[in-house]
């Protein structure tokens, strides 16, 4: 059978130029990575690209950077599989393939004018920076906004100059607890579902989004319940094999939908009937 | 950059895999243009350097002597290659544990048994650390290459742990239960596309069984096609009589 | 008058060895062909007499063609970084004797592929392929299901479509351009007569007879609420209890579009292709991710997917079934997973059975 090239095909990569790399914890390295030309990656907080390093494979891999970010953007990859082990040999000036960005990112423009509560576990600080440092770029856009963080231990905090950041700011509530602390730990001590109760929010005008392991979502939920926030008003963001990012090739299919098209981010009230889902 | 230094060892067995290799014909030159190979008695008599980076070992682990070599293998070697079904699963050579050892002995070696010491027959990973598995008797070349392209890139290669069923029909191989023969491949590992089904023969299961069998299912399989049960565990056992040794 | 005879002509079964040199000449042609033990599969042929035109569904579907089982999406070569190519493999071909489950699994690969992101490598190689369609008279064997899915008889989705009306003749529903040319350059085809189109019609009315009730007891408008119900059956332990996950079923089933794209670099190390290659919601690791986590780790919840890709979520997104009715996924399994019985049993536990819609014969 002949072989002949194809315009447009949606499996055309584009040069990625990795400007920076650097470990962020043993198991975590990140990555800021421009187009040629500085093109623009044109994405909505939440959403993914599908990352190739040719010979080796693709893999997707979801957008920690907010596209008020311009010229560039950022990857924070943990090294658990063929690809990520490959990617974490790689050092600034390195290429990679890029196709994206892929997916329904978080819906920014239904957000604006409510109080946002963030809560995020483990790696799902990665997408939800994406929204987060959105929301603090167009602050005055959005209302009270509160910000829950859990991980394993301090040394898997990632983003930990970025943190202190947000922790200083006026504008926002920010709140972080660990599972297990060490002695140099001050802080919050306790599964992140131990932080909700004491948030003050108004229910009514309060989204919250929820970033994590697929265990940490029934339990903060049950808790966002209880803070009488309506269904429609949670957001979760799914992982899945998104192999294809184009809706094809089942990997990533949750029941009727498949993740890369018709999520990442869901609302909770459309996933909560969905046995496959959370 | 120096071409990786490779050498070839091998223990019980029949160096029918090394035969593969020297049999490839014109990819052995490109896989020759990748590689420096060091030791390979199949093909050559000088003994290598100290230090070597690719390490592929033929063959399974039978006596105190062979424990001695492999580990030393192993010290020398960055990354060591289980080659062949006899080395990966212990391959027919782990016949042998279905006897005692000293029956073996006197049968083989007669009255001069006392002068020849063996242990249980061991598939390499049961005795040193394995970092690539090449299944199959023999050995399946384009797997081999492709293991060996990972191994030079420094990824890792997983065997595939469907059945080879799977590739058998990707073939479209009419199924030996059709035929009324026993074939082993609804719980045998893939990755050598079916090769000997596509050549009229059955599946012995010379690239070891899937990890997770459905073994009720399979039980039921079998009994709905009328196959004796101790058939099919003789069928399997000449290739993975070893396995038992991964679950103690 | 049912049909337009104009749209009709007829070929004798005397010329069809002629009519199949004539076009293997032309180009490429892939037809049925027997093959040990009652099995048939899509082969090439150059003459009427390998064409095996009475024939159980092939072991593969012709989704072969439109949807190979490896196939290159790109080439690349980083010698000096991440340059790629994107390709696409086709070949003109001509697929001749398809019966009208498959033409039913083209039609749904077709859907798939041509929803946003449209798959330029399907598309392009679908319009390389002409589809010369042949009726089915009557029950290719126990495992079909057509008439649930109604493609028991045809419903476009072909070039040309043969019908063996008579033991002299075939007689040919013209669909397309591409169909016309090679009626015209095969120069064998007569145009048909009003006595033609009747035995067309008098065969389908037999045929109606012969396929009077659904090979399930349920109502074609019923399957849907079903699946509603019977999400959390008992029948998916059962059947869990016997799957091999061999993936023999979604491999051979024409509507499984599921694939894995892998790249393969070259002895260099530095150039290579990336491939697509079919893959199986049965196999253990399809939706693991990176973590470690599956989604669908339970042999059952996979069966169970399988029978909602379907029976339930295409009927959501494109509204129609995905399942065709041709059978192989029962008819290939080792361990006797039978669509027609766990859709029985389904039934059987909702309270669904309606014995005037159809019956069941395991036989």
């Amino acid at each position: 059978m002949k072989a002949v090239k194809i315009k447009d095909s949606e499996y055309e990569i584009k040069k990625g130029k990795i400007l920076k790399a650097k470990m962020l914890t043993t198991m975590e390295k990140y990555f800021e990575i421009a187009l040629p030309g500085g093109e623009s990656l044109d994405h909505e907080p939440g959403q993914f690209v599908e990352v190739s390093i040719l010979g080796i494979g693709e893999a997707p891999i979801s957008i920690s950077s907010s596209p008020t970010k311009r010229g560039s953007f950022e990857l924070v990859v943990r090294n658990a599989g063929k690809l990520s082990g490959a990617l974490h040999k790689l050092e600034a000036g390195d290429e990679v393939g890029i196709r994206g960005p892929f997916g329904k990112g978080f819906p920014v423009r239904i957000l604006e004018g409510n109080d946002l509560l963030f809560v995020a576990a483990g790696l799902g600080v990665v997408p939800l920076r994406s929204l987060i440092n959105f929301v603090i770029d167009n602050r005055r856009d959005f209302g009270k906004v509160n910000i829950l963080l859990g991980c394993r231990t301090p040394q898997n905090m990632l983003f930990n100059d970025e943190l202190e950041q947000w922790g200083k700011r006026l504008d926002v509530n920010f709140n972080c607890t660990v599972d297990k602390a060490d002695p140099d730990w001050k802080g919050n001590v306790g599964l992140i579902t131990t932080l909700i109760p004491g948030i003050n929010l108004e229910p009514e005008r309060t989204f919250a989004v929820v970033v994590g392991p697929p265990i940490m979502y029934k339990f903060v939920i049950v808790e966002l319940l209880k803070k009488q926030i309506p269904e429609r008003q949670i957001l979760v963001s799914l992982e899945r094999h998104m192999k294809c990012g184009l809706g094809k090739c089942g990997h990533c299919q949750i029941n009727n939908m498949y993740c890369c098209q018709d999520g990442p981010v869901f609302t909770y009230d459309k996933i909560k009937g969905i046995p496959e889902a959370l | 950059m120096a071409k990786p230094k490779v050498a070839f060892f091998d223990f019980a067995c029949c160096e029918g895999c090394q035969l593969q290799i020297a049999n490839i014909g014109e990819l052995l030159l490109d896989v020759l243009g990748l590689i420096d190979v060091v030791e390979f008695r199949e093909v050559m008599s000088e003994k290598g350097p100290d230090k070597i980076d690719v390490a592929i070992v033929e063959g399974s682990i039978t006596d105190k002597h062979a424990i001695e070599r492999i580990k030393k293998i192993r010290e020398r070697a960055s990354v060591l290659i289980a080659y062949g079904a006899c080395a990966c699963t212990g391959g027919v050579n782990g016949m042998k544990n279905n006897f005692k050892l000293e029956d073996i002995r006197k049968e083989v070696y007669g009255d001069r048994f006392n002068y020849f010491d063996t242990v249980e027959t061991k598939a390499v990973h049961q005795v040193v650390k394995v970092d690539y598995f090449v299944n199959g008797c023999p050995v399946y070349i384009p797997e081999f290459v492709k293991v060996l392209k990972c191994a030079l890139q420094g990824l890792p290669y997983e065997v595939p742990d469907q059945s080879v069923c799977t590739e058998c029909k990707l073939n479209e191989n009419v199924c030996m239960y059709e035929r009324g023969v026993t074939c082993l491949g609804p719980v045998t590992k893939a990755g050598c596309n079916s090769w000997c089904i596509n050549n009229g023969n059955i599946c012995y299961g010379c690239r070891g069984m899937v990890s997770n069998p459905n073994e009720k299912g399979a039980q039921d399989v079998i009994k709905k096609y009328n196959v004796p049960m101790d058939l099919v565990m003789n069928k399997m056992n000449m290739y993975n009589k070893c396995r038992e040794n991964d679950k103690k | 008058m049912l049909h337009n005879l104009e749209q009709y002509v007829v070929l004798a079964k005397s010329d069809f060895d002629h009519f199949i040199v004539a076009l293997a000449r032309e180009q490429k042609v892939f037809a049925p062909v027997a093959k040990d033990f009652g099995q048939f599969s899509f082969e090439q042929v150059t003459e009427g007499r390998q064409v095996a035109l009475k024939y159980i569904p092939t072991i593969l579907p012709p989704k072969k063609y439109f949807m190979p089982q490896y196939e290159t999406l790109a080439t690349f070569d980083t010698s000096t970084g991440q340059n790629m190519e994107p390709v696409v493999e086709y070949e003109k071909m001509v697929l001749l004797g398809v019966h009208t489950c498959d033409l039913a699994g083209i039609q749904c690969l077709n859907m798939v592929f041509n929803e946003r992101p449209k798959d330029l490598n399907y598309l392009i190689r679908k319009n390389k392929i002409t589809i010369i369609g042949y009726e089915c008279n009557d029950y290719c064997d126990k495992y079909a299901s057509c008439r649930l899915v109604h493609n028991h008889t045809p419903n476009g989705g072909y070039d040309l479509f043969f019908t063996d009306i008579s033991t002299d003749k075939f007689i040919v529903h013209v669909n397309t351009l591409a169909g016309e040319e090679i009626i015209e350059k095969a120069n064998v085809f007569e145009p048909a007569s009003e006595a033609d189109l009747k035995a067309l019609e008098k065969l389908r009315t037999e045929k109606r007879a012969i396929f009077a009730k659904n090979e399930v007891p349920i109502e074609h408008e019923r399957i849907s609420e079903l699946f509603d119900k019977a999400y959390s059956s008992k029948v998916w332990e059962e059947l869990a209890e016997k799957c091999l996950a061999c993936g023999n079923c979604t491999n051979v089933c024409p509507s499984c579009y599921c694939f894995d794209v892998i790249d393969e670099p070259n002895l260099d190390l530095k150039t290579g292709k990336r491939y697509r290659k079919w893959d199986s919601c049965q196999n253990e690791t399809f939706a693991k991710v990176a973590g470690g986590e599956s989604f669908r780790e339970e042999r059952g919840a996979r069966q169970r997917h399988r029978y909602y890709r379907k029976f339930k979520y295409p009927l959501d997104k494109f509204s129609r079934f995905f399942c065709t009715g041709c059978g192989r996924c029962s008819r290939t399994c080792m361990a006797g997973i039978n669509l027609k019985e766990t859709l029985s049993k389904l039934i059987d536990e909702q309270g669904m059975k309606n014995p005037n819609a159809g019956e069941v014969k395991l036989g």
